[in-house]
């Protein structure tokens, strides 16, 4: 897995390429935590080549999204593949993220 | 012709969850099974094993987890097998999916999904093994 992170207007733009599993998620949680933790309030996640997400990737945005509402920050998904929108339903994860359908729109929601 | 079976015997360390979902994903795509189909049997395989992995052992010796998935007239059928501690997956407490954020956790999320995205799931003790099939219909999932 690869986490490619762009800045604009104040946004922390994170892009997640490959597997976010058991193996991977470690990863993730440090590098999206680095940016809260540096004083990003405004953080985008997106999805565009994520092929796969465990509850283990789950568990990592769902921590990233409380430590954000503690401090008035905010979390936004954008650019699932159908199939893994389908287990944030699942998961009842779709009412605890805003979700858009592609980047432009996920800045648009700051 | 594609092969309709295939075993596998993991050692109880996360590492092994990758040689897991390539061979899933292997087999899979001799099936010739859509990328949804692919991605749920992995993700359903994958949460279990990787809770026995985590939760199933009291020690921290080496354990075997034999996993056996064949196909049949448009079913997967897929066994696992362990000598964890006793754990039948359908006892499990659903996740409270309704609460807000702050209150939200996400015990029992991964065989919660598990059950969701295949279609059937049964549990036995047999002697010291759990053994857990589950089942999946490939003929009512669009390709």
């Amino acid at each position: 897995m690869e986490v490619l992170e762009k800045r604009q207007d104040g946004i922390c733009i994170l892009e997640l390429l490959g597997r976010l599993d058991s193996n991977t998620s470690p990863e993730f949680e440090k590098k999206i935590f680095e940016v809260i933790d540096d004083g990003t309030r405004s953080v985008v996640v997106n999805f565009a080549s994520l092929d796969y997400i465990s509850s283990a990737g789950l568990r990592v945005l769902l921590k990233a999204a409380k430590e954000l509402k503690r401090s008035d920050g905010k979390i936004v998904l954008c650019s699932m593949k159908d199939y893994i929108k389908e287990v944030f339903e699942i998961a009842g994860f779709v009412s605890l993220f805003p979700i858009t359908s592609s980047v432009v729109d996920a800045v648009e929601e700051f | 012709m594609s092969t309709d079976r295939v075993s596998l015997e993991l050692r109880n360390r996360l590492s092994e969850l990758d040689t897991l979902c390539q061979s899933v994903q292997q087999f899979g795509e001799e099936l010739g099974l859509s990328n949804k189909a692919l991605f749920q049997i992995c993700l359903a395989v994958e949460e279990i094993v990787g809770n026995i992995i985590s939760y199933g052992y009291a020690d921290d010796a080496v354990h075997w987890i034999s996993i056996v998935i064949s196909h049949k007239q448009g079913i997967l059928i897929i066994r696992l097998e362990d000598d964890g501690i006793p754990f039948n997956p359908l006892w499990a407490p659903e996740p409270d999916c309704e609460c807000p954020v702050e209150e939200r956790n996400v015990g029992n999320l991964g065989i919660h999904l598990c059950k969701k995205v295949m279609d059937e799931m049964s549990y036995e003790r047999f002697g010291d093994k759990n053994i857990l099939i589950l089942k999946k219909n490939l003929n009512s999932m669009e390709k």
